[in-house]
């Protein structure tokens, strides 16, 4: 890495403190910030309760969800050779949202913390599996992309079957707000039950960094390059179900953090899709995290949904892509 | 240039079929180290796909390829990786990799070398590339990006060396300037089997040559042999001249045959 790029990843982490402190001071009553954090985790003082059983498991759930959408975002792209590809291509969040829908529509999501989790990151798992078989045996990039695709069109179907004939205003709503996404009102419940995943996620994500950096150079000379088998994208869509599917069943479907992040970092990495997948971990949690700082900055008669703060950040993005393509320069 | 390390490949009753189509059957071949061989024949006769089978990219369906006699079955991926070294016909770069950096992925089945760094400049050197070491890959020529291809398949020295038609899409004095480089690796120790449309550069510059026909092997041997008006009448259908001038074998098409 050169020097100027090391500096460049210095100054991130340094942001992510920024914003995590910026974080923990944000919020609809100020609090003292130094005394709470001295009082420490077991004070039943007001602010130290808010401290650290609201903003605290708040900031550090944007972090990881952040981290783990850009880095299977990096995945993604890598995986397929498309700087276009985001994770919920192969059915990640879609499969994920299904099964949370079922759940909220059935209203049984909330009487345990942990259910709506857990089946959605069962939801992305299958629907990963389901694009993997239908795609069939040495499936080629874009076999796979259509596989998703159609996999895609059938959960969305399946999700419009049931907002059509949701049992409840109430229960519409419920819908709706999740499909939006958010990180309001969550706890360290649901932050450790993403974490084992959305670290488990990133550790085989990982482990295939030096496929996804052969693949660079194409499928045939990958596989000349010792990376031939079903093993390696497996471990690539395991990973991201894993990572991404943990994030969505958290956080609810959140775009364009997998789209432009690893678009952003790539040149800063020179490139290279492995140290892409920790680059874009560190500017995705940033971006999140920002997104979910206005979020709570920005007070109006509803709260606002994180995943409709991501989308205005990320549509001038493609504007300027499209201007920097008409500009003579690739993508 | 560095002596190779060397390595001898059999082909035996090597057969692959595709979508249930045969494109190779029956084929027995032998590569030698300080050879430059050749794989001709008409479009779809099987020259990438012997190839692909050599490289590890397809699994032979039927018999099996040995190196220095073992079979390659016993080798992991990796291990197999570091005896061949291989460059498919349209390799295009996904991303807009600095040249060093796509010769370093050359090294993946190594691991991350200590020396890494030196050795990309040394494969670099060895095409004559460290001028533009530092450029992006999309913004070379085709010959440039050709050679930085090439010193991708030299910088884990790996003994075998495979390359799918090298020489198209190049104009001539970069074809002729990469044969050269083909011919000194070869000489150096390297096994080099090439799969190449232009007969006259096979003729010239390959001590062997294997002709494919619907994927079985018709004739192999040395150019003079191989290379007779009546065989490329019947496989290609063009009366073809082979003359020796000035030590140099050029190989002429001349004409087509009337087919009948």
């Amino acid at each position: 890495m050169s020097r100027s790029n090391r500096w460049f990843f210095f100054l991130i982490v340094f942001a992510l403190l920024l914003a995590l402190i910026a974080a923990l001071a944000s919020g609809p009553v100020s609090i003292n910030l130094s005394s709470a954090l001295a009082e420490g985790w077991h004070s039943e003082n007001s602010d130290a309760v808010i401290l650290w059983q609201l903003r605290l498991p708040r900031a550090l759930l944007a972090i990881m969800v952040g981290a783990a959408l850009g880095m299977g975002g990096a995945a993604m792209q890598g995986m397929l050779r498309n700087p276009l590809a985001e994770p919920a291509l192969l059915g990640v969040s879609s499969g994920a949202a299904l099964a949370a829908i079922l759940l909220l529509y059935y209203g049984v999501a909330w009487q345990s913390g942990w259910l709506l989790p857990l089946l959605a990151i069962a939801g992305a798992f299958c629907s990963v599996a389901c694009v993997w078989m239908l795609a069939g045996r040495g499936a080629s990039a874009s076999r796979l992309v259509l596989a998703g695709v159609a996999i895609n069109a059938f959960l969305s179907a399946l999700m419009a079957l049931a907002l059509n004939y949701a049992p409840s205003m109430f229960a519409m709503q419920e819908i709706v707000f999740w499909l939006l996404g958010s990180l309001a009102n969550r706890g360290w419940d649901q932050l450790l039950l993403a974490l084992p995943f959305i670290l488990a996620g990133a550790a085989l994500l990982f482990a295939a960094r030096n496929y996804l950096r052969a693949l660079s150079l194409g499928e045939a000379t990958a596989a000349s390059l010792g990376f031939r088998g079903r093993r390696y994208p497996l471990l690539v869509l395991a990973g991201i179900a894993a990572a991404v599917g943990a994030a969505v069943a958290v956080a609810g479907t959140i775009g364009f953090v997998g789209l432009v992040v690893p678009h952003l970092m790539r040149p800063l990495v020179r490139q290279d899709p492995g140290r892409l997948l920790w680059a874009s971990a560190l500017a995705g949690a940033l971006l999140l995290l920002i997104a979910d700082i206005l979020v709570i900055n920005i007070v109006g008669a509803q709260e606002l949904r994180i995943g409709a703060v991501t989308a205005f950040l990320g549509a001038p993005f493609f504007f300027w892509l499209i201007v920097s393509a008409r500009r003579g320069q690739s993508l | 240039m560095r002596e190779s390390k060397k390595l001898e490949v059999s082909c035996l009753k090597l057969g692959l079929a595709r979508q249930h189509r045969e494109v190779l059957r029956g084929i027995n071949a032998t590569f030698k180290p300080y050879e430059l061989t050749a794989v001709v024949g008409p479009n779809g006769a099987g020259k990438s796909s012997l190839l692909n089978c050599l490289a590890g990219v397809l699994a032979p369906t039927a018999g099996q390829i040995e190196f220095d006699g073992r079979p390659v079955q016993c080798l992991s991926a990796t291990q197999r990786a570091r005896f061949c070294a291989y460059l498919p016909q349209a390799e295009t770069p996904a991303w807009r990799l600095e040249a060093a950096d796509l010769v370093a992925l050359g090294l993946l089945p190594w691991g991350q070398p200590a020396d890494s760094a030196a050795r990309v400049t040394h494969a670099l050197k060895l095409v004559d590339g460290l001028q533009f070491a530092r450029r992006p890959v999309t913004q070379l020529s085709g010959g440039e990006l050709r050679r930085v291809q090439i010193a991708r398949l030299l910088v884990g020295e790996a003994p075998l060396l495979v390359a799918d038609e090298p020489t198209a899409a190049l104009d001539i004095r970069h074809q002729l300037q990469l044969m050269q480089t083909f011919r000194k690796l070869a000489d150096a120790g390297h096994t080099v089997v090439l799969a190449l449309h232009d007969l006259s550069l096979a003729a010239r510059f390959c001590d062997r040559i294997l002709l494919l026909q619907d994927g079985r092997l018709l004739a192999q041997g040395a150019p003079e042999d191989v290379f007779s008006p009546a065989l490329i009448g019947d496989v290609y259908g063009v009366r073809c001249e082979l003359r020796r001038c000035g030590g140099v074998l050029e190989f002429v098409a001349v004409d087509l045959l009337e087919r009948p």
